[in-house]
């Protein structure tokens, strides 16, 4: 996909972005923008580091705001899903 | 210009005296009259779902530059636009009526922005239907005649099932 | 018909038999509202209907709100890219789900108790569980419409777990929408222009029948064709080499094709000429080669696909009963990928015809309306369908054809309907 850079967000050939950032520490980097490609919007959060890209809608961002700590510290264990020893990447 | 050429010279009294003209006009089927208030570049626009939606690229209810206006006129003076044969009965009340002087691009080309509300009844055959919604409407003064630039009709029913609107809104 | 069959059958059998007659229907038919609520189980609620376009829900997670008849539906496409209809009703209380037109969300929350759903439909779950005993204790779901299928992205649902296939229920029709998809450049139909909804007074079976009406246009859109000098009255007059095409499965088409190749000029069937829209006819030209032709020459159908779906060239219109006299004409511009030259002027032109104002829909629709008023009066008590009986012939494929303004294919929808309407539930 070539992005280009513009003030009010990033021009797609999926649809218009808006509210584009990026939120990076040294152990992962994901761009953040509202993608507004679908019949209603979304936010696209793309890891910048292998280029996988996945959409959260609202009601699956509200869950995640009111995911207990406990239960988003599990999923932080690499082997939960990612590096687990039947899977890629 | 003289001083009554100025649109900001335009009084409320002078928009509202023009919004009843045009509405009686249509009212009262006087496509002539109603024709002629209009200006060359006008657009006459009744949107359909989404209110602020585009009015070229999306489905709209109406969607008339002046020469569509010109043909929709004609068609009814056919007396065979069987929709409008015979006309249906109308009168609209036009209240709350505001010029408006932020409103996008109408102060730059000069034109003045009003903005109003109408309750309409209409009475055919078929019954009665009543009409309702919000008019902006732009102004322009063309030798000292208030004209018609634009006028955009958003019922409050937009996004239902309209039954047939043949006549003029 | 044997003796063992039960009084209700025969009844039934005979009633249909005696209200469609093969050159005369009766009124009731449009006016009773038993005989609705029967077509409702026979028709409706069981053979293919037309609910939506794949381009209505381009992504994962989006849905749009649909309906088959009086039936609120959600169609929705889940994150593997399938499309399912689903009907808007809670399982737990029955309440609607969603209530927005369109979105995207890949599940949905009940307002009322917070009940949620997958966007197929699955249960995802309910608060306070221990209600029901705990997490996934309930084998329960948003209703499907059982069979769903598609053809040139046209989405069709039926409620009959099984049945006639849809490529058997469209028959010679799906022809008509592949005609219509090689019109893009792209081999795709889009319907992304937005609806407009007309309220319309009128049984649908008189929409239905009008589509392929070629007998009344001169009439009813004669105000508009005097004005415009439009060249659309001459299609159907007696001197037009147009013929009416009864497509078999209660679905008929009016072909102008002969009428267009007899002018030979491509973009004629869209009322305008190659030099207006040099952009499409070039890519056209560029990915057909000399079969670009034909394709720009004939342009596109004009069909009525059986019970609900009616193309007219650059229109689309999607017909919702409401009531045995009440129904909603939706309808909307074709668009075609990668024609956006094309495709504004579609818009244009369709905003223009079609919808609550349209100029051409506006008088069609108040025909509809007298039409159902008339249909209700004592007598006579029958509608005539005969018109071209006599000068109806076989065409090389062996389906029945008039002359552009023969009631053909009004024989062929009241035929299909008969069958329907006998059929065992």
């Amino acid at each position: 996909m070539t992005e280009t850079e513009t003030d009010t967000g990033i021009e797609t050939e999926s649809g218009t972005k808006s509210l584009t950032g990026t939120v990076g520490s040294e152990f992962a980097e994901v761009a953040v923008s509202i993608d507004t490609a679908a019949n209603g919007p979304r936010l696209r959060l793309e890891d910048r580091r292998t280029g996988r890209v996945r959409y959260l809608d609202a009601l699956e961002l509200e869950t995640l705001v009111w995911l207990p700590d406990g239960d988003l510290r599990r999923l932080l264990d690499p082997s939960a899903h990612r590096w687990h020893d039947d899977a890629g990447s | 210009m003289t001083a009554a050429a100025t649109p900001t010279a335009l009084d409320l009294r002078q928009v509202e005296q023009f919004l009843y003209r045009e509405a009686r006009h249509a009212d009262e089927h006087d496509y002539d009259a109603w024709e002629a208030l209009w200006t060359d570049d006008a657009l006459y626009w009744v949107p359909a779902g989404t209110p602020d939606g585009d009015s070229v690229q999306r489905m709209s209810v109406i969607s008339d530059n002046r020469s569509r206006i010109a043909t929709r006129l004609k068609q009814l003076r056919t007396g065979k636009r069987y929709s409008q044969s015979p006309p249906s009965n109308l009168r609209r009340i036009v209240s709350n009526v505001e010029i408006l002087d932020d409103a996008d691009g109408a102060r730059e080309s000069g034109d003045i922005t009003v903005a109003a509300n109408f309750v309409l009844v209409e009475s055919r055959e078929r019954g009665n239907e009543t009409w309702a919604g919000r008019t902006t409407y732009r102004l322009r003064v063309v030798d000292e005649q208030i004209r018609l630039a634009y006028k955009k009709v958003v019922l409050v029913n937009h996004d239902r099932a309209l039954p047939t609107l043949a006549f003029l809104i | 018909m044997t003796a063992t069959l039960p009084e209700t059958a025969h009844e039934q059998t005979d009633k249909y038999a005696r209200l469609i007659q093969p050159t005369r229907v009766h009124g009731s038919l449009y006016t009773d509202p038993e005989i609705f609520a029967e077509e409702l189980e026979h028709i409706w609620y069981r053979t293919w209907v037309y609910v939506g376009h794949v381009s209505e829900v381009p992504e994962p997670g989006d849905y749009v709100r649909k309906n088959i008849g009086p039936q609120d539906v959600v169609m929705t496409r889940d994150r593997d890219g399938e499309v399912h209809l689903l009907l808007n009703r809670c399982a737990h209380r029955g309440n609607l789900v969603c209530d927005a037109p369109s979105g995207n969300s890949n599940s949905f929350r009940c307002p009322y108790h917070g009940w949620t759903y997958r966007n197929n439909g699955d249960l995802l779950g309910y608060p306070y569980n221990k209600g029901y005993g705990g997490k996934g204790k309930l084998a329960l779901g948003l209703g499907r419409i059982p069979r769903v299928a598609s053809h040139q992205g046209f989405v069709f649902g039926s409620f009959a777990p099984d049945g006639p296939t849809l490529a058997e229920h469209l028959g010679a029709a799906a022809g008509e929408l592949d005609r219509l998809a090689r019109l893009s450049p792209e081999g795709e139909v889009e319907l992304t222009a937005g609806w407009l909804k007309h309220r319309t007074r009128a049984n649908w079976k008189l929409l239905a029948e009008n589509e392929t009406d070629g007998y009344h246009p001169q009439f009813v859109h004669g105000s508009i064709f005097s004005v415009t000098g439009s060249p659309i009255g001459a299609l159907y007059s007696d001197n037009s080499t147009a013929v009416t095409r009864d497509l078999g499965g209660g679905h008929s088409e009016n072909d102008l094709r002969p009428e267009f190749r007899r002018f030979a000029e491509p973009m004629r069937w869209f009322g305008t000429t190659e030099d207006r829209v040099p952009d499409y006819v070039a890519r056209m030209r560029e990915l057909h080669g000399p079969a670009a032709e034909e394709i720009l020459i004939e342009g596109s159908p004009h069909v009525m696909i059986f019970p609900n779906l009616f193309i007219a060239e650059i229109q689309l219109f999607v017909i919702q009963p409401l009531s045995v006299g009440e129904c909603v004409q939706h309808s909307t511009a074709v668009q075609f990928k990668g024609a956006p030259e094309l495709n504004r002027r579609m818009v244009s032109q369709c905003v223009g015809s079609v919808g609550p104002a349209g100029m051409l829909l506006a008088d069609d629709t108040e025909m509809y309306e007298r039409n159902q008023r008339g249909v209700a009066l004592r007598d006579p008590e029958w509608v005539d369908i005969r018109r071209g009986v006599e000068r109806e012939r076989a065409d090389e494929n062996g389906f029945r054809i008039g002359t552009a303004t023969d009631e053909t294919g009004m024989r062929g929808f009241w035929s299909h309907y008969r069958n329907l309407m006998e059929a065992e539930k």
